[in-house]
């Protein structure tokens, strides 16, 4: 792409774009996010581009390629433009079929149309789907837009406007007057106001200053930073730029993790797009700024999200944590001031550019403004990233948007925050999401995970997983975090093993509270906040494990037996087939045992009994 | 022209030049705040957190490391409230019940009041408090020594698990290491082990005269900077 010399030269290739784009005919917009890659959507593309040629349509029909929709349960899927006919569940053989069908004849393929669980009907326009129209999205919405890699097309969709008219017009001042009025915060979790932020480090003495966005996302189950800088890198590319302007900053990072292969590509390769075209380097835009990105490959240590750590790993030490006595925007990277910040908080800058604080914070709650995008896992019919105004109900967003649980049972609690977080129980379902109500009711909005879980969760176990992911995550510089989240993890293992003793919760509280109060960095000062929501909302589950010994959602395998019931058993011989431990015994077609002793309780005869015959305890 | 800043000391305003740590504030006006992993001298860390005090800001106690706090003017700071207690005593707790056979860990143990230890013993022979590898590479500059591994793993040893040529046999790291202080004769074998409170009975003005220097036998063994000042 020749170099874009000032803001009249990108106006007028906006203009030529949109007038190439203008008299195109159908396009595919075909999902191709991590999500639908696992789905299979490779095949899907190969064969629409088999199909297109074969029939020599290649006049009639164009494909994009884009970045993560959202709805990712439905995987892989495609829209037709300008129909707007959404198919999912695409496999390579219905390819013809749309092709010849709905491209050619306008005629729609009613069996790959989504159908409504709740109504059953067969819903053809994506607008018209539950799970988007009750939405409002408005960072997701572009990835649907552009082509992740081409640069024409975020440009025909508006992008760089926001630059353009920050360096047209704006002073920096101006810039960060802008982004504090709109009430944006930090997206990674922590909440801290991005305009209060910036001022700080424009404020901060000390040259050169740096600007890094961090993508280094590890919550398990969250996605959102992934799917944004996989579908739309340049709107990151613009934030970040707009924010080196008003900072003062000559030189940005983009920390990726190493295991986000298509998000490290995808932000290299519109790196070095936007400096060809003279978006990034020296002079940008014909003005007199300067700024530079480099990308920052992280080798996935989950610890290496904080903020200092982050900056450790950049400057090629060892991803530990420091104390932030001094905050990094007054000493950062290289002591020098240092402004991060996270993903969708960059990717909200141009948004906020182009339609005015003011708009911005007509949506979201009091303290939280703007949309946040959620990673809607677990249990839980529609999988996928969900995009709401802050201050949207969690019942709004599991139920409406969700679907609600998967499997007909019913939705127990949901943990958000990820590791960090707390799981809220259903009771409380009716909390606006914004950071201070859940902060309040003890979990936390954090990077935006929500894990749903059901009545066949337990939530001893769940604080035991967590746990676990904890310690090996935590890097082990400072005592509470390393031993102190290894003894909790000892005392709920215990627990779950049905070794736990009453004064166990006390011991567990104090600990928590010890945990939370003492460590250094916030991956521990936050670690026990998955055992200090469960002990507050599901204290019955842990007494029922301490007391009874018993497991109520039947999943702490110490504590619950596998029994048959010889009423139903009809004596198939299934389940001693399966069971891969020789635990059940019995003759053909009479009652079968199972035997205590060498039983796992992996469950597999359960599974296998088509008379439901094989009984949890 | 050293520049001096005046800082709130659990209510009495104390003076010190401008770049000292609250840690060494504290403990050159005789405030004794225990600390493990803090030599005077090397860069702190802030790893052990047994020198957490209040840093009081509008009205609210902040927890912080003292070691790794600089004095600000008009700073005020508690080192003793409560709630530190609580909370220093079960860091030191925790780290007792890792390390039950060093006299080093069992004199800060009991110093900060821990009188039973609730968590089964484990036998570290290293609480990764950093000393060594700190003073390997800041005062000898040879970085013989490091950090490996992450969370469970992390460990001190040597770069790629064998000894360099460049490690001077200096033996700082030993003499530096609260694991190679000599265990008090409490019965600590294992599996009897229980907190001895031998130690303690040396110390028990600790808790009673806690913002003023009591001399304690902490020093002796371990380095309270304190007992390198008084004669």
């Amino acid at each position: 792409m020749p170099r874009i010399q000032g803001l009249q030269d990108l106006e007028a290739l906006r203009q030529r774009l949109l007038g190439s784009s203008a008299k195109q005919k159908q396009t595919l917009v075909l999902c191709c996010g991590t999500g639908c890659q696992a789905s299979g959507c490779g095949k899907v593309l190969t064969a629409f581009r088999r199909e297109i040629e074969r029939r020599g349509m290649a006049d009639q029909l164009s494909i994009r390629v884009t970045g993560c929709h959202g709805f990712c349960e439905q995987g892989p899927l495609a829209v037709l433009e300008p129909s707007g006919i959404f198919y999912c569940h695409l496999k390579p053989e219905d390819v013809p079929e749309i092709v010849a069908e709905t491209v050619r004849s306008g005629r729609v393929v009613e069996r790959l149309l989504y159908v409504d669980p709740a109504s059953g009907e067969r819903i053809q326009r994506e607008a018209a789907i539950p799970f988007y129209r009750r939405q409002e999205r408005i960072l997701l919405d572009q990835n649907r837009r552009i082509s992740p890699t081409s640069l024409d097309d975020y440009l025909a969709a508006g992008g760089y406007t926001a630059l353009a008219s920050v360096l047209g017009e704006r002073s920096p001042e101006e810039v960060i007057e802008e982004i504090r009025a709109s009430g944006l915060r930090g997206r990674g979790g922590g909440g801290f106001p991005t305009g209060r932020k910036w001022a700080a480090c424009r404020a901060a003495p000390g040259e050169p200053k740096y600007v890094i966005c961090n993508a280094d996302e590890g919550d398990p189950g969250a996605y959102m930073d992934r799917s944004l800088l996989e579908g739309n890198p340049f709107a990151v590319i613009e934030g970040m730029t707009i924010g080196a302007y008003a900072i003062g900053a000559r030189k940005g990072y983009i920390y990726v993790r190493n295991e986000y292969p298509l998000a490290l590509a995808h932000a290299e390769k519109a790196v070095r797009c936007s400096e060809q075209a003279g978006l990034l380097g020296s002079g940008i835009l014909g003005t007199d700024l300067d700024f530079s990105i480099r990308i920052a490959r992280g080798a996935g240590a989950f610890v290496a999200g904080e903020s200092t750590a982050l900056m450790a790993a950049i400057e090629g030490r060892v991803s530990e944590p420091r104390p932030k006595d001094v905050h990094t925007v007054e000493d950062g990277l290289w002591n020098r001031p240092t402004n991060l910040n996270n993903v969708e908080t960059w990717a909200n800058v141009p948004h906020i550019i182009n339609r005015g604080a003011a708009w911005f914070a007509s949506k979201g709650s009091e303290h939280s403004k703007g949309t946040k995008i959620f990673a809607l896992t677990g249990r839980v019919q529609n999988t996928g990233l969900v995009e709401v105004p802050m201050g949207t109900t969690l019942r709004q967003i599991v139920y409406d948007i969700g679907g609600g649980a998967n499997n007909g049972s019913a939705v127990k609690a949901v943990q958000t925050g990820g590791p960090s977080g707390g799981c809220l129980p259903v009771e409380r379902f009716d909390l606006p999401v914004d950071f201070e109500t859940l902060a309040e009711a003890g979990s936390m909005v954090g990077s935006g995970g929500m894990v749903v879980m059901d009545e066949r969760t337990c939530m001893v176990d769940v604080a035991r997983y967590f746990l676990e992911f904890l310690q090996d995550e935590s890097c082990g510089k400072c005592v509470p975090c390393r031993v102190g989240i290894g003894r909790m993890l000892e005392i709920v293992t215990a627990i779950c093993q049905g070794k736990g003793e009453p004064k166990h919760l006390d011991l567990l509280e104090e600990l928590a509270e010890t945990v939370a109060e003492t460590s250094l960095c916030a991956l521990g000062k936050t670690a026990p906040n998955p055992v200090i929501s469960t002990l507050r909302y599901f204290r019955d589950e842990y007494e029922a494990h301490i007391r009874e010994k018993r497991c109520p959602a039947g999943v702490c395998r110490a504590l619950i037996t596998y029994r048959i019931d010889p009423e139903r058993c009809t004596g198939c011989g299934a389940c001693l087939k399966a069971c891969p431990h020789g635990a059940v015994s019995g003759e053909k077609k009479e009652l079968h045992a199972i035997d205590a002793e060498t039983c796992t309780r992996c469950g597999i005869c359960a599974e296998v009994c088509r008379f439901e015959a094989v009984v949890l305890e | 022209m050293l520049k001096y800043i005046t800082l709130t000391l659990d209510g009495a305003a104390v003076r010190v030049p401008e770049g000292t740590t609250v840690l060494d504030a504290a403990l050159e006006y005789g405030v004794c705040i225990p600390h493990l992993c803090h030599v005077p001298g090397l860069t702190p860390i802030g790893a052990c957190r047994l020198c957490i005090v209040e840093l009081v800001e509008n009205g609210r106690g902040r927890v912080t490391t003292s070691c790794t706090l600089a004095a600000r003017d008009g700073m005020i700071i508690l080192t003793n409230t409560e709630k530190i207690q609580k909370l220093r005593r079960n860091v030191a707790e925790l780290l007792v019940a890792e390390a039950p056979n060093s006299k080093a860990i069992q004199d800060i143990a009991a110093r900060c009041g821990v009188t039973e230890v609730r968590y089964p013993f484990h036998h570290e022979s290293c609480v990764l408090c950093g000393r060594c590898v700190r003073v390997c590479s800041e005062m000898w500059q040879a970085d013989a020594l490091g950090f490996l591994g992450r969370g469970r793993e992390r460990h001190v040893g040597f770069p790629f698990g064998t000894k360099p040529d460049f490690c001077k046999n200096c033996n700082t790291c030993i003499d530096i290491c609260p694991m190679t202080i000599t265990p008090c004769a409490g019965p600590m074998n294992v599996g009897e082990e229980y907190l001895c409170g031998r130690c303690a009975s040396q110390l028990s003005m600790a808790e009673n005269v806690s913002d003023s220097c009591v001399y304690c036998e902490l020093g002796k063994g371990f380095g309270c900077i304190r007992q390198e000042a008084l004669p």
